[in-house]
């Protein structure tokens, strides 16, 4: 940053400051060489400050009130949210095996420590438009006491804690058909799914007869 | 023989106390729910599962000779029954003497309880005082309403029984927050167990304990490693330093830094070599211990074969009396020890095997002693373990034999083989036709046997598990089945093939052999590619069109399409299972690997054509293939190919039945007899399920068992006749009940006819339908 301010810097100017340019070069091979041109406290400092910009709780966080916890996720340019207690973990989906003959909103089954879980497209089973091209490389396992599977995502934006009462759950117009899904909108406009439901929907169970 | 038999007796009554124990902790938890609940949605529910396990129970201490448990659970049933029916209603202290029941039950099971019969005695007093009590109270609040009407006063003892009540009520209510509200839920459900001994649990505990050391060896080698790391970094930091500061100019500076620099590499390799050594070693160790804790799992999972013939004996003197019959039953090897999932999977086929055995095989004493046999018949059942890795069960009586004439005439009328086909039977050829449902050659139709469709069934069982069923037979000498079969399951091998770009296994023991043959050899007969293999002409289909791969995967296939016509050779995998062998091909065979064979996950309890996967040393997950859904859809698609080809074929009206039933092997059995006899099936398992397929279904007939969880099927009937979309549809109830009532119940809710399980054989179910459509 620093580097880029300086470098605006003589652009305004019509003179060249030589001096400058030198010492910045010699400041920039000295942080390419991999010696600490910032020292280890100020590193920490930075961090520090980093981690605590991040952990401020946005606007919807009333801590007079029920508030719950929410993992976001991003799906396509939406936000979307599952609570966090039905969330086992989160991981990168690397590789996965379709396999024949199965519905859209099973893409196939993974492998994760040794656990083969199978993993569903929400798009495909909420019946959503898929808005632009995402990543769709993120997998988010929710489980309760009798279901578990992996749920695809384009990115996870984090969790954070939300009141109760922001969640609005009357909204005129979703998209799609699979409304019975969601559990509400909260005011920042983070669609919040039912994984409740969707764990004990009997529709999402596979069971082929021959 | 006496020796024997006392052993016996003492075996199996450690398998009833098993079982008794487990019955015993459904019913103390039941009831300690219904106590919590009693006025709960669920509590009908509660108290039909309450009452079968005391039901269950009741059975089961018969069968051991334990008069005085079964004379307990004896009350407890008749009481849980009225309870059902609504007659009388629990107390407190109504459960507390329930409660004392069910724990001295207990202890007579465990063998600690006090042998006074008294003690007995006392306890079935109280126990039967319930019912009577209730009916006093009942009769005494009738009159007490009426008394308060006519005289304005109260009897001190009614005050006192409703006074008693209220308090019930009271403490009922304080019982609904106590602490065992969750347990007592997760409980409720029967589980699925397996009882081990503790020896083989033992090393796999240590062997468990032994990990951890591997655990800590590698937190400590990571630890190893970054110091390694950090080590090499901060070297190739200074010497950087070392460039940039200096410029070098003198040799001695060069050979001084080279020095430096030797020594620090001599220091890295040092450590390197220590870790390298280390890692192998772990390596070594935590491989063995793997390889143990994996023998020692299978070594958990297997059980004897005693476990599950136990019940034989009985069950063979039981039959045999109620026919009137002599059956002496041998079994050899049941101490031989096998997987339990293949154990659990033989247990139905085992039993279907030797009721057909005393059922048709083996005639009466007279007869038998008509053609100069002993009055009784032997029917043995042998256990033989086959090159270590296979298990033999050989089922034979000295019977009657199979009568092929008599089978094949039935095959005929039942339309299995056409007439023109007879004389081309070998005797082989013909003995495959028991196994086609519909045949039977008893004459009688009996509740044990006689609806021609065991033998498709234990058929299908047995190559499920990998096996393979013979049988051989001579008039007058017996019969012999023979099933074989693998011991264990875990070790598992599979060829990997790969068709388009999805690879798969196919389980070894179905792969009869791989090759590669010339495009030119492929010869296309109707429509159909055929080769020759070993002088016959063998169909071949697509592993991709079967799987349906190849809509899913267009681009995939086209772009393959463009490769695979350069090459001359195609790769066959000719895949066999029982009798039946289907040429696949497939892109590429690769080679066999032992693999572990893991399930979907819990979303996909069952998908077609693949029975679970497994991982490769890459981390790939493969998905292995399910042979037997496999042969299936390779015969739909071929005969739905054929089908758009031949028009000449009939035109027959297939009408659509809908087969509702709880119990699976009710519903198979019904739906085989429907589609044999030509209807179009679909199931469902209960009334709910059922209401919502006849829905959408367009079905031209509903056949339903009564006695179904959810809705039964009065209620079933009863909804549909109000609906108007499906009020004409005809209703076959089928059912265990056999009380007038229960008729009259059916024609009430408006069935078109009711057909008692004990009385039903499938001539009358088809006539009856046949006579609805």
């Amino acid at each position: 940053m620093k580097n880029n301010q300086a470098i605006a810097e003589q652009t305004q100017n019509t003179k060249i400051d030589w001096d400058k340019i030198k010492s910045k070069v010699a400041y920039l091979q000295e942080a390419l060489s991999g010696n600490d041109v910032v020292s280890h406290e100020d590193k920490h400092k930075i961090l520090k400050i980093r981690a605590k910009s991040l952990s401020l709780q946005k606007t919807e966080y009333d801590s007079n009130q029920e508030n719950i916890n929410i993992i976001e996720f991003l799906l396509g340019t939406e936000s979307y949210a599952f609570e966090t207690e039905f969330v086992r973990e989160v991981c990168l989906l690397n590789n996965f095996t379709p396999l024949p003959g199965l519905p859209d909103f099973v893409l196939g089954i993974i492998n994760i420590r040794g656990q083969i879980l199978s993993i569903v497209d929400i798009n495909k089973l909420l019946n959503l438009p898929v808005k632009g091209l995402g990543e769709l490389n993120k997998i988010i396992v929710i489980h309760n006491a009798k279901m578990e599977f992996g749920i695809l995502a384009d990115s996870i934006l984090g969790t954070r804690s939300i009141s109760i009462n922001s969640i609005q759950t009357s909204y005129t117009s979703m998209p799609g058909t699979g409304a019975e899904y969601l559990k509400g909108v909260t005011s920042g406009h983070i669609i919040i799914l039912d994984a409740a439901k969707i764990l004990n929907d009997e529709k999402i169970i596979i069971r082929q007869d021959i | 023989m006496d020796k024997k038999e006392e052993a016996f007796l003492k075996q199996l009554q450690a398998t009833f106390k098993v079982e008794a124990e487990e019955h015993i902790n459904i019913l103390s938890s039941g009831l300690i729910e219904l106590e919590k609940n009693p006025k709960d949605k669920n509590s009908f529910k509660l108290i039909e599962t309450i009452f079968r396990e005391a039901h269950s129970l009741k059975g089961a201490a018969r069968s051991v000779s334990r008069n005085d448990i079964e004379s307990i659970c004896q009350v407890l049933e008749s009481i849980f029954s009225k309870l059902k029916n609504e007659l009388i209603s629990f107390t407190a202290e109504h459960f507390d003497i329930l409660h004392k029941a069910i724990d001295t039950i207990s202890k007579m099971v465990s063998g600690t309880a006090t042998k006074n019969k008294n003690d007995n005695m006392d306890l079935i007093k109280q126990l039967q005082s319930i019912t009577m009590e209730e009916q006093v109270i009942k009769i005494h609040e009738k009159q007490t309403e009426s008394l308060k009407k006519t005289f304005k006063t109260v009897e001190p003892a009614v005050e006192e029984t409703i006074s008693s009540r209220v308090e019930a009520e009271a403490s009922l209510s304080s019982h609904n927050e106590s602490a065992h509200d969750n347990t007592v839920k997760e409980l409720l459900p029967q589980m699925d167990t397996v009882r081990i001994q503790t020896a083989k649990l033992d090393p796999l505990f240590l062997q468990a304990e032994q990990m951890i050391q591997s655990k800590i060896a590698a937190v400590q080698r990571t630890v190893e490693l970054k110091n390694i790391y950090d080590f090499v970094g901060s070297w190739k930091a200074e010497l950087r330093k070392l460039e940039n500061r200096h410029s070098i100019n003198s040799t001695l500076q060069l050979k001084e830094i080279i020095n430096w620099t030797n020594e620090k590499l001599e220091e890295t390799e040092k450590n390197i070599f220590i870790l390298k050594r280390s890692i192998e070693n772990d390596a070594r160790s935590l491989g063995r211990m793997i390889d143990d804790q994996l023998e020692s799992m299978k070594n958990v999972l297997m059980l004897p074969i005693s476990t599950i013939i136990e019940v034989f004996p009985r069950l063979v003197r039981d039959i045999a009396r109620s026919q009137g019959k002599e059956v002496e039953l041998i079994i050899h090897g049941k101490e031989i020890e096998v997987d339990k999932r293949i154990l659990e999977e033989l247990k139905d086929p085992l039993i279907h095997l030797v009721r057909n055995c005393i059922d048709h095989g083996i005639n009466k004493p007279e007869e038998r002693l008509k053609i100069n046999k002993p009055a009784h018949g032997t029917i043995s059942l042998i256990f033989t373990v086959l090159d270590g890795r296979n298990l033999e069960i050989s089922i034979s009586d000295d019977g009657a034999g199979i009568n092929i004439d008599k089978i094949i005439s039935l095959a005929v009328k039942t339309g299995v083989i056409s007439k023109d086909n007879i004389e081309n039977l070998t005797t082989q050829e013909s003995y495959e036709l028991i196994y086609k449902s519909g045949i039977t050659t008893s004459p009688i139709i009996t509740d044990i046997s006689g609806r021609g469709l065991g033998l498709a069934i234990v058929r299908e069982k047995v190559e499920k598990l990998g096996g393979k069923v013979s049988v051989e037979s001579q008039p007058n000498i017996g019969t012999t089945f023979r099933l074989f079969l693998p011991l264990t399951l875990s070790t598992f091998r599979g060829v990997l093939v790969k068709t388009g770009e999805h690879f798969f296994f196919v389980p070894t023991v179905n792969v009869e052999r791989v090759l590669r043959i010339n495009s030119a050899e492929i010869k296309t007969v109707e429509n159909r590619e055929t080769i020759l293999i070993d002088k016959e002409v063998m169909g071949i289909v697509k592993l991709s069109e079967v799987l349906g791969l190849n809509s899913n995967n267009f681009a995939l296939s086209s772009k393959n399409g463009n490769t695979t016509p350069s090459s001359n050779f195609i790769q066959i995998i000719i895949i066999t299972l029982g009798n039946k062998r289907i040429c696949f091909k497939v892109d590429e065979i690769f080679d066999e690997h032992q693999i572990l064979v893991k399930e979907l996950g819990r979303q996909l309890l069952r998908v077609r054509n693949i029975s679970g996967t497994t991982v490769l040393g890459s981390g790939k997950v493969v998905p292995v293939l399910n042979i037997s859904d496999l042969m299936k859809s390779a015969v739909n698609s071929i005969s739905s190919s054929r089908i758009i080809e031949n028009v000449k074929q009939p035109e027959i009206k297939y009408y659509k039945v809908l087969v509702i039933d709880d119990s699976i092997t009710a519903r198979t059995l019904i739906k085989n007899i429907l589609e044999t006899a030509g209807y179009d099936v679909v199931t469902a398992v209960d009334g709910v399920d059922a209401y919502t397929k006849a829905l959408v279904g367009e079905f031209d007939l509903i056949v339903s068992d009564v006695d179904m969880p959810r809705m039964n099927g009065f209620e079933l009937t009863a909804k549909i006749r109000k609906d108007k979309r499906l009020s004409e549809l005809p209703v076959v109830l089928v059912t265990a009940l056999e009380s007038s009532d229960d008729r009259e119940h059916g024609i009430d809710v408006g069935a078109n006819a009711y057909i008692v399980k004990s009385s039903f054989d499938q001539s009358n179910l088809l006539e009856v339908i046949k006579k609805l459509l």
